[in-house]
């Protein structure tokens, strides 16, 4: 309402500019309040700012869009990502000034699956250089006027917009406004930069873009990797994971092409952002690198991971590299267990009729095609689904990992002799000389091709880029022939009786052989934890490794009362312990591979140090300091029930608390002699330092209550309230 | 009990191994590729009627994804000019389906009731309205936003798979000038010619997918 007291209008003029102005809203309403709300810049504002309180002639200034947004909301990166739209301005400026692009500091990735978003929480600067005529007057001061258009998310989204208006007075020189120095430089810091050192290369693969990351320096010792923010839309998928291997001293980025990209990117323009807490330049300063460099075609040698560069294979040549490829895979160290297993089976085939022998050598193969071909299929599915895959892709998946660790782990403790079951597993082993099943046969083929899945061949690699880029047909022409260059050693073996004579006579050795095969099998499944691990993180990998250890047990209760021996009573029971252990190995394999999201709660704890302790504490907030190792089993039960909790969280929060992590799982001197301050010479150890820097701190027992917890931070935080003065005073 | 036989785990392995890594996998995607089969698929509308993709073999498919309280689909709504989209396609024999992905609880989902009344109060002119509130069919073709717009041809290959058009703005003065890839791909397809822009980065809002 206007308040007519203060105006010159009289109140029923007033009353009646009031009636006008509500028409005339009334009448654009539709165009000026799209979303039907009043705020134009719903939870966030607008500003224009710049980084000097008045300008120059002809000289150049950094001016800023400066957008905040209320908590929980983002507005969006230059590349929005998946979904969303970078902010925009319209300015209009005096005569004579020049205007440069909007640079964008370095956004953070905003991930709601299945879609990754690119943007800002809280607080962003969008900086524009802004360059004044050179004959500016020194007397009027200057307008700039601008336009921002932004949109601010959540969950949901909104459009908003401000006209902004900056007066700036013009001087004979500029001078520095230091209400916003702040800002701009740690907006700049943010800005990504060229660093000296690094030499970053582009490659097209079958699947979109490969970097290589090639430090020219020292090698760096990176424990989390760096992520690429593409620039241009439509080039990068946003949401894709980014899989990082080293070659090296090379970091290799591999980034999976846009489904919307109107063909192949010669440039690819982005930001590398270097893990939490590294920088790419010495001084630790650059965490986002410039990248711009143009996308080379491969040289090729490495059609594996290139696939292309096999554009002029014809199918023949593929066929004939796969039937290559295949066999080669035989000798590959994945492999190679079952290989030794499959000879043992041959061992006792000797003494079988010739046709017999031959026939269980086709049986093979056919299960080794077939599973081929599943792969196949797999992989075409899922690229009519979207999805580009290579060889070896089942591997991405914890779960097919845990699969493949629990099957081999069994066939291990089956081949030391822990327990006997069935067929196939003791057929492998050659021991039992009872006819074997051609389904056991097949069966033993799937079970060689699963196994070597994580491997390649030479030549395989050039047949399977091309088979991927193929028809359907071609595709499955290719992996069928992988397949049978992988079972033709076996089909020649056991059809040619000459070949099986030359094979030692069963006997003894055979055990010893057996037991010792278990061995390659136990470190193929020691691999495959490991590649769990990666995956799941270490609480994952200590789901997977105690469900080996039920498997372990219930295969135990299996050989310790073997079903010959025992009365019906024994065996329901031995057979229902067996039963819940396998049940037991199962879920916690399938609880392994959900583990990292559970591990973490919200809290974000800081590394310990005694200086970021007194800065926080000067600064007015009180400290709680949570002495831990991964060794300690209380720390972690303390950790997972009382720290993580949601109340505690919560409370935290609430009070202001700043938490710090001392991490004890390596040895630490500084955290040593921490620990020895308070009397202690091990963790776990809570303490909790009021704000107040005059009054000492807290200690907690080292079985923590949420009850404890919560009363112990209620009343520091009280009594730090009721002598706030007293604590500035003191130091 | 656990089986006579061993000889069926590697296999078991092998199969549920890869079914997972499908389903693991496929909730990635990124939507199928161009000149490719679309995805099959059979959802319900607001009337509780199925619809099946196999249902119009031989007919030209437009597929939008939509939420009425994106702004992004409000300006073509707002504006009228989805619906004179609809209304021409249908004219030219195009089947068009709109496909909410809205999880329950989140923007744009409604009851069958409600999302017909909001239907009618904007006047939309598609065939149906499809709900996809477990994210399905929305995943299956890698709808990123609303609006997203598909377009099938009689054989069911896919020939576009993008924006609506070249303004990635919810500002309605943006469609004034805007080119619509979704008429220019059925233009050109239907009278026998390459689609000359066959995707584009969709904009909008994003698919509130159930978490």
């Amino acid at each position: 309402m206007p308040k007519a007291d203060h105006s010159l209008i009289e109140p029923r003029a007033a009353a009646r500019m009031t009636g006008l102005v509500l028409t005339l809203g009334f009448l654009f309403g539709e165009q000026l309040y799209a979303q039907g709300a009043e705020d134009l810049s719903p939870h966030s504002e607008a500003q224009l700012v710049a980084e000097v309180r008045a300008i120059a002639p002809g000289e150049p200034f950094t001016a800023a869009l400066r957008l905040v947004m209320d908590e929980g909301w983002h507005s969006y990166w230059v590349n929005p990502g998946d979904a969303g739209t970078p902010a925009s301005i319209e300015w209009s400026l005096p005569r004579g000034f020049e205007v440069g692009p909007i640079q964008w500091p370095y956004p953070e990735r905003i991930e709601v699956p299945p879609l990754m978003s690119y943007g800002y929480f809280n607080e962003v600067l969008l900086l524009v250089e802004i360059t004044p005529p050179a004959d500016l007057a020194l007397d009027m001061p200057v307008a700039l006027e601008a336009g921002a258009y932004w949109l601010v998310c959540s969950d949901i989204c909104l459009p908003a917009e401000q006209q902004l208006r900056l007066v700036l007075p013009v001087a004979e020189a500029a001078e520095p406004d230091d209400r916003w120095t702040g800002s701009f430089t740690a907006t700049r810091d943010r800005l990504p930069v060229s660093v000296e050192g690094w030499d970053i290369r582009a490659e097209r693969t079958s699947t979109g873009y490969r970097l290589s990351i090639i430090p020219l320096g020292e090698e760096t010792a990176w424990e989390g990797d760096p992520y690429y923010f593409p620039r241009d839309e439509a080039v990068v998928s946003p949401s894709a994971p980014q899989a990082v291997s080293r070659r090296g001293s090379h970091l290799l980025l591999s980034l999976q092409e846009s489904s919307y990209s109107s063909g192949p990117a010669t440039r690819l323009e982005g930001v590398l952002l270097a893990p939490q807490g590294e920088a790419w330049d010495k001084d630790g300063r650059v965490r986002a690198l410039a990248v711009d460099v143009a996308v080379t075609e491969p040289a090729g040698g490495d059609a594996l991971q290139a696939g292309s560069g096999t554009g002029n294979l014809t199918l023949a040549v593929a066929l004939v590299f796969a039937l290559i490829g295949g066999s080669l895979l035989n000798l590959m160290p994945c492999v190679f267990p079952v290989l030794s297993i499959k000879v043992l089976g041959f061992v006792n085939q000797a003494g079988e009729d010739r046709f017999k022998a031959g026939a269980h050598g086709v049986a093979f193969a056919i299960g080794v095609v077939l599973s081929f071909l599943a792969l196949a299929g797999v992989i075409l599915l899922l690229r009519s689904g979207g999805s580009r895959l290579g060889w070896g892709f089942q591997l991405q998946s914890p779960a097919f990992v845990a699969a493949v660790a629990i099957l081999l782990f069994a066939l291990a403790l089956n081949l030391m002799g822990l327990f006997e079951v069935g067929t196939v597993l003791t057929r492998l082993g050659g021991r039992v000389a009872q006819p074997q099943s051609y389904v056991d046969s097949l069966s033993s083929g799937v079970l060689a091709t699963l196994i070597a899945t994580p491997c390649t061949a030479p030549f395989m690699g050039t047949a399977l880029g091309f088979a991927l880029t193929q028809p359907m047909l071609q595709t499955l022409l290719v992996f069928g022939a992988l397949g049978l260059g992988m079972a033709i050693p076996y089909v020649v073996v056991s059809a040619s009786p000459a070949l099986l004579r030359l094979l030692p006579k069963p006997g003894a050795w055979m055990e010893t052989t057996r037991q010792l095969l278990a061995f390659p099998l136990f470190g193929t499944v020691i691999w495959l934890v490991w590649v769990f691990a990666r995956q799941t993180g270490v609480n994952g990998a200590a789901h997977l490794l105690t469900a080996l250890m039920m498997l372990a047990f219930a295969t135990w209760v299996l050989g310790r009362w073997k079903a010959q021996l025992i009365d019906a009573r024994t065996r329901l029971v031995s057979r229902a312990v067996v039963l819940v252990a396998l049940g037991l190995a199962v879920g916690l394999a399938a609880r392994g591979t959900r583990a990292e999201a559970a591990a973490a709660g919200s809290t974000q704890w800081q590394p310990f140090s005694q200086e970021l302790v007194q800065q926080l504490r000067a600064a007015g907030q009180p400290v709680f300091i949570d002495f831990t190792a991964a060794w300690c089993l209380s720390c972690q039960v303390n950790e997972q029930v009382v720290l993580a909790s949601r109340v505690i969280e919560d409370a935290f929060v609430e009070h202001n608390v700043a938490t710090l992590k001392a991490d004890w799982t390596r040895f630490d001197p500084v955290i040593t002699s921490a620990l020895e301050s308070f009397g202690r010479s091990g963790v776990p150890l809570y303490v909790f330092y009021p704000a107040d820097l005059a009054r000492s701190p807290v200690v907690l027992p080292t079985i923590l209550t949420k009850r404890g917890v919560l009363d112990v931070l209620q009343d520091v935080a009280s009594s730090d309230l009721q002598a706030p003065a007293a604590a500035a005073i003191t130091r | 009990m656990l089986p006579r036989s061993f000889s069926i785990l590697p296999p078991a392995v092998l199969i549920l191994g890869l079914a997972l890594t499908a389903a693991e996998l496929q909730a990635q995607g990124d939507g199928p590729e161009i000149g490719e089969q679309a995805p099959k698929f059979t959802l319900g509308d607001t009337y509780g009627k199925q619809h099946a993709l196999e249902d119009y073999e031989g007919q030209w498919v437009v597929l939008e994804w939509l939420n009425y309280e994106c702004p992004y689909v409000g300006k073509h709504y707002n504006s009228g000019n989805m619906q004179r989209l609809q209304e021409s396609f249908a004219e030219k024999g195009v089947k068009w389906l709109a496909i909410v992905s809205s999880a329950p609880g989140k923007q744009g989902y409604h009851e069958p009731q409600e999302m017909n009344r909001l239907s009618a109060e904007k006047g939309s002119k598609a065939l149906a309205v499809l709900l996809d509130p477990d994210g399905v069919v929305g995943k299956m073709y890698g709808a990123k936003t609303t609006p997203q717009m598909i377009l099938i041809d009689p054989a069911g290959t896919l020939l576009y798979n993008g924006a609506i058009d070249d303004k990635p703005s919810s500002r309605p003065s943006s469609l004034e000038g805007a080119h619509n890839y979704l008429v220019a791909a059925l233009e050109e397809a239907m009278s026998g010619k390459p689609v000359s822009t066959p995707t584009s980065k969709p904009y909008g809002c994003s698919v509130k997918y159930k978490n």
